[in-house]
């Protein structure tokens, strides 16, 4: 029983950084249609500016915050600068080849200015103390709960945000319907703006969270098979539903640390496990667990 | 009310498939490392005789390039491993070597039969990936093989894997493979041989070995890479405990290119072991060392000899202390070898001649600067300067000592034994000294690996 329920918690907590590199992939998705196979590489990038800042003596926490600043205008500046140019060849291959290029270019970047030759460890500090909790006769480590409780927080900030403020109704407005939401005097620009960054302040959790955990080594391949599982969680929950991303985030986490426990012929190989998923959604449900059946006007 | 999105959805989302499973084939690309020493004895293949003088290789279908790559007095050599990224901690490896090549360069050079040489070496970034490393390799010694004389100490077992069959083709030595993987020894590549680090599954006997003595009765999880790496250790732990009242409880393996073994070290935890056999590398090694101590594991803990780098014990910390490793290199942090006559040597070296952003401290300079002199040691034996002389003398070695070797292991190969040091010394970490302490004497494994290693592992 505590086995499974370790490993229950083990997938919870890689779960939670899947489910917010879901949730990013989700908003920039609602708001633009389009896939951004570079989120990964722009956590990272998020995560080593956390890293720099509390290199350069900042504690953890406020170097989050800072680095959530910084992602916010940063994906906004890739919004505007990059992605917008491209995006009025209305082709969505094209969108789809330069978030590509960027997912190397970031990773690139990465090395050239935070991997000095020579350097001795990249090491993130822990944002969660060591050791375990006790509850109901059975222990969690702290560090899960933690990672939950902020998988939580970031889940009811965005709710807030999407549900209760105008600015969340534009945005909503605008994946709706952009023409209309123009017609209304909404600048569909400046919320597509938006949507990026706040899905790179999303990623900005989710890296350091993903680099600050056992002993907060890491390296520019951090986020890389963190991606794949976060577009298995996508896929699962409905690439429209952020209730489906951070439900599909932690079904895969779940169903990484369960297949690694219980099911021996795919050991080492459980990467299999999230394109299985995607696999059978895509047969079964197309637009995912949570997702909307759109139907079409004639 | 929405746009038509759901056709262009299914559509896309078929490209994903497809991409992810593309970015998962390019992530298992990395394999392991190399770590800091290591000690190995090899038996490796035999044959290759061929009759006469004992000679391995057979220039008979050679280009007549036996002395490319030699001009001016100097001596060209070609070499490619990560300077970027990470893995660029291997980087550190060449600047053990170049402080040792500058220091004989400085003297005059090396003196090959009565004439001196410069030795040069040029180097590439392959950021650890097979495919640039065949590239690198390619530019470097010329599609003729013209360009460089030999290959020196490239990085990474599949690295060398993927130039190992264009340099027996153009007959280009490819010297010193900078990896304990037991394919060195494969009879079919005369013109490729490892350096002094162990074979896996040397480190795998020691360990052995060990519990024998002391934990007779041990019940092991084994973590290793899905991967070749992973089965040295696997099969060799296993082949060595037959017979013993030592038992293997669970082994896991984590894919390679992933640093998040959680899940596994709970899975090894529970399966009720009280001895771990960490065959894990790069951040995936001290990541189970933390998992592993953060889930109050309390095991006899061994590491892979590709985990003993002064980066990754650092970063494991308070996590590693007590585990066990081998190695067959001294260590520059240890303090009982402050006194020693070549650490002192080596330290000279380093400051007069070491590239500014060198890290004596760190195993693998050392374990690079010892590669450096024992090449040196080589090739003034040689009576003649050319490729074949040096391939078949590396098939020949006596008894050679040399750089940070530690007292007791020597180099020792013939054709039916082409890994070079076999002899290793177990040694156990402490965290609050941040060095290797040594634990008994040195291992006298020398000629043994062929009948510990699997064939399959070696032949393949």
């Amino acid at each position: 029983m505590q086995l499974f329920f370790d490993q229950l918690m083990n997938g919870i907590g890689t779960g939670a950084v899947y489910a917010s590199v879901a949730l990013a992939l989700v908003i920039i998705y609602r708001t633009t249609g389009l896939l951004n196979f570079a989120q990964g590489e722009m956590a990272l990038f998020s995560t080593f500016v956390t890293w720099w800042l509390t290199d350069h003596g900042w504690s953890i926490w406020p170097a989050l915050l800072g680095s959530i600043v910084f992602s916010f205008f940063a994906g906004a500046a890739i919004e505007r600068v990059i992605i917008r140019p491209v995006e009025k060849s209305k082709n969505q291959l094209n969108l789809v080849i330069v978030t590509l290029g960027l997912f190397l270019a970031i990773n690139a970047i990465c090395q050239l200015l935070f991997i000095k030759p020579g350097q001795d460890q990249v090491r993130m500090p822990l944002m969660f103390p060591k050791g375990d909790f006790e509850l109901f006769g059975l222990e969690i480590q702290k560090a899960i709960l933690g990672r939950a409780a902020v998988l939580a927080i970031e889940c009811a900030l965005l709710f807030l945000l999407l549900q209760k403020t105008k600015i969340g109704l534009a945005l909503r407005a605008v994946a709706s319907n952009p023409e209309s939401s123009r017609l209304v005097g909404i600048n569909p620009g400046n919320m597509l703006m938006l949507g990026w960054g706040i899905a790179a302040m999303l990623g900005a959790i989710a890296g350091t969270m993903a680099a600050s955990r056992g002993t907060g080594g890491f390296d520019t391949s951090l986020m890389q098979q963190v991606l794949v599982y976060a577009f298995a969680a996508a896929a699962l929950g409905g690439f429209d539903s952020p209730l489906g991303a951070v439900v599909g985030g932690l079904i895969v986490g779940i169903a990484r640390s369960l297949t690694i426990q219980y099911v021996d012929f795919l050991q080492g190989i459980e990467l299999v496990v999230p394109l299985g998923l995607i696999f059978i959604v895509l047969l079964v449900r197309p637009n995912g667990l949570f997702g909307r059946n759109i139907v079409e006007r004639v | 009310m929405d746009t038509k999105r759901t056709p262009r959805l299914r559509r896309t989302l078929v490209l994903l498939l497809a991409l992810l499973a593309l970015v998962a084939a390019s992530c298992s690309g990395r394999s392991e490392s190399t770590g800091g020493g290591g000690g190995s004895d090899g038996g490796g293949g035999g044959g290759g005789g061929d009759g006469e003088s004992g000679a391995v290789v057979d220039t008979a279908d050679c280009p007549d390039t036996g002395t490319a790559g030699i001009s001016d007095g100097t001596i060209k050599l070609a070499s490619s491993f990560p300077q970027s990224g990470l893995t660029s901690a291997f980087a550190q490896i060449s600047k053990g070597y170049l402080a040792y090549f500058a220091k004989v360069n400085a003297d005059g050079g090396v003196e090959v039969a009565g004439k001196k040489y410069k030795i040069e070496v040029v180097s590439k970034d392959d950021e650890y990936k097979p495919a640039s490393t065949a590239q690198n390799i390619e530019q470097e010694v010329g599609t003729e093989g013209t360009d460089a004389f030999a290959v020196f100490n490239v990085v990474g077992t599949a690295n060398n894997v993927a130039i190992r069959d264009d340099l027996n083709e153009l007959c280009v030595p490819n010297i010193f493979a900078a990896t304990g993987s037991p394919v060195w020894g494969n009879e079919s590549y005369p013109w490729t041989i490892g350096s002094t680090l162990a074979p896996y599954t040397v480190e795998a006997k020691a360990f052995a070995d060990y519990l024998k003595e002391e934990k007779p009765k041990a019940k092991v999880a084994m973590l290793v890479q899905n991967d070749d790496f992973g089965k040295a250790y696997e099969e060799g732990f296993k082949q060595q405990i037959e017979g013993s009242d030592i038992t293997v409880t669970e082994v896991k393996t984590y894919e390679a290119g992933t640093d998040e073994v959680t899940s596994e070290v709970t899975s090894l935890k529970a399966s009720g072991a009280d001895t771990f056999f960490n065959g894990a590398t790069l951040l995936a090694c001290p990541n189970a060392l933390n998992a592993a101590q953060e889930q109050s594991w309390d095991a006899v803990t061994f590491v892979s000899g590709t985990c003993i780098s002064k980066t990754l014990m650092g970063i494991a910390g308070e996590a590693a202390d007590g585990v066990f490793a081998t190695t067959n290199i001294k260590d520059p942090l240890n303090p009982a070898f402050k006194d020693d006559a070549a650490m002192k040597e080596y330290n000279e070296t380093l400051a007069e001649f070491g590239a500014d952003d060198v890290d004596p401290e760190n195993g693998i300079v050392a374990y690079g600067y010892t590669q450096g002199a024992l090449l040196v040691e080589i090739l003034e034996s040689l009576d003649k300067l050319d490729r074949s002389t040096l391939m078949n003398k590396m098939f020949e070695l006596k008894d050679l000592t040399g750089g940070l070797l530690l007292d007791g292991v020597e180099v020792n190969t013939s054709p039916e034994d082409r890994f070079l040091a076999e002899d290793v010394q177990m040694i156990q970490y402490n965290a609050a000294n941040k060095y290797f302490e040594n634990v008994g004497e040195v291992l006298d494994f020398e000629g043994t690996t062929p009948d510990i290693t699997p064939k399959d592992l070696i032949n393949s």
